[in-house]
């Protein structure tokens, strides 16, 4: 690095993150992004957590209100949601865990593992869903 | 030292203002240290709502004051918190610039404190009363 790089006096500026607009897609950037999307509606989803444990903690007229939202379609779909995103930052985080740890970088084994992701998020939201049916 | 003859700044000279290097790996540490948490916790967090499906208010509250699910909830609850706020917190350094990121920061931190202290008091007062 040249030293002129570093004068003194105020910052320069320093490196914006987001670089999507200067590469193509791939399956692990397009991980990493869903990663980051999930992750951001999970920090919003725990509202629902927190809203179901202040309703239980309350009387039994409290609980039926989030019970009865719980329920509904909308209510559903959110709970969807909400597992999906579960499962794939789980697994996109174990998946970043490996990598970190410095195994599963190379050429095919980083875009299967990709799509492990992609594909057993989708797989075990199915599952518990359906066990979810199957138990009540 | 070789590379720079004629400079007379120090190596310390030359990285200030470049960017803080201070406390950074310590958010990346517990980002990775919560990670590893929530893998069984997320497991047991599941098993215990695919349970508690089953269950009336009176059913839930019983399961809940339970000693192993309330503090499977607990842990799961802080560990989660606690990762999502560092997770939100290196979302806003990436995007957001300025004096509004310093705001979003110290939002992030008392959305979070105050979630964690609602999920925890909710989840005592089950198991207590």
């Amino acid at each position: 690095m040249a030293s002129s790089d570093a004068l003194p006096g105020p910052r320069r500026p320093r490196p914006l993150s987001p670089h999507l607009s200067v590469y193509r897609l791939t399956m692990t950037m397009a991980m990493s992004i869903v990663h980051r999307i999930t992750g951001a509606a999970l920090y919003v989803g725990v509202l629902l957590l927190a809203w179901f444990l202040i309703a239980a903690s309350a009387d039994a007229a409290t609980f039926a209100v989030f019970s009865g939202f719980i329920q509904s379609f909308i209510g559903r779909l959110v709970l969807f949601g909400f597992t999906w995103a579960l499962f794939h930052h789980l697994i996109g985080g174990i998946r970043h865990i490996v990598w970190d740890s410095g195994y599963g970088l190379d050429a095919p084994l980083r875009d299967q593992m990709a799509w492990a992701t992609l594909i057993g998020g989708f797989a075990l939201t199915i599952v518990v869903w359906g066990v979810g049916y199957a138990v009540r | 030292m070789a590379e720079h003859p004629s400079d007379l700044r120090t190596p310390l000279g030359r990285v200030r203002f470049l960017g803080a290097a201070r406390t950074g790996t310590t958010d990346a540490w517990f980002v990775h240290v919560t990670s590893i948490a929530l893998i069984p916790l997320t497991v047991g967090f599941v098993w215990l709502i695919l349970d508690l499906l089953r269950k009336d208010y009176n059913g839930v509250r019983a399961e809940l004051a339970r000693p192993i699910p309330a503090i499977l909830l607990l842990a799961f609850v802080l560990a989660g918190i606690v990762h999502m706020e560092l997770g939100m917190r290196s979302i806003i350094v990436d995007y957001i610039n300025g004096q509004s990121r310093a705001w979003a920061l110290a939002a992030n931190t008392l959305f979070a404190a105050l979630l964690a202290l609602a999920c925890v008091y909710a989840t005592l007062r089950i198991a207590f009363t």
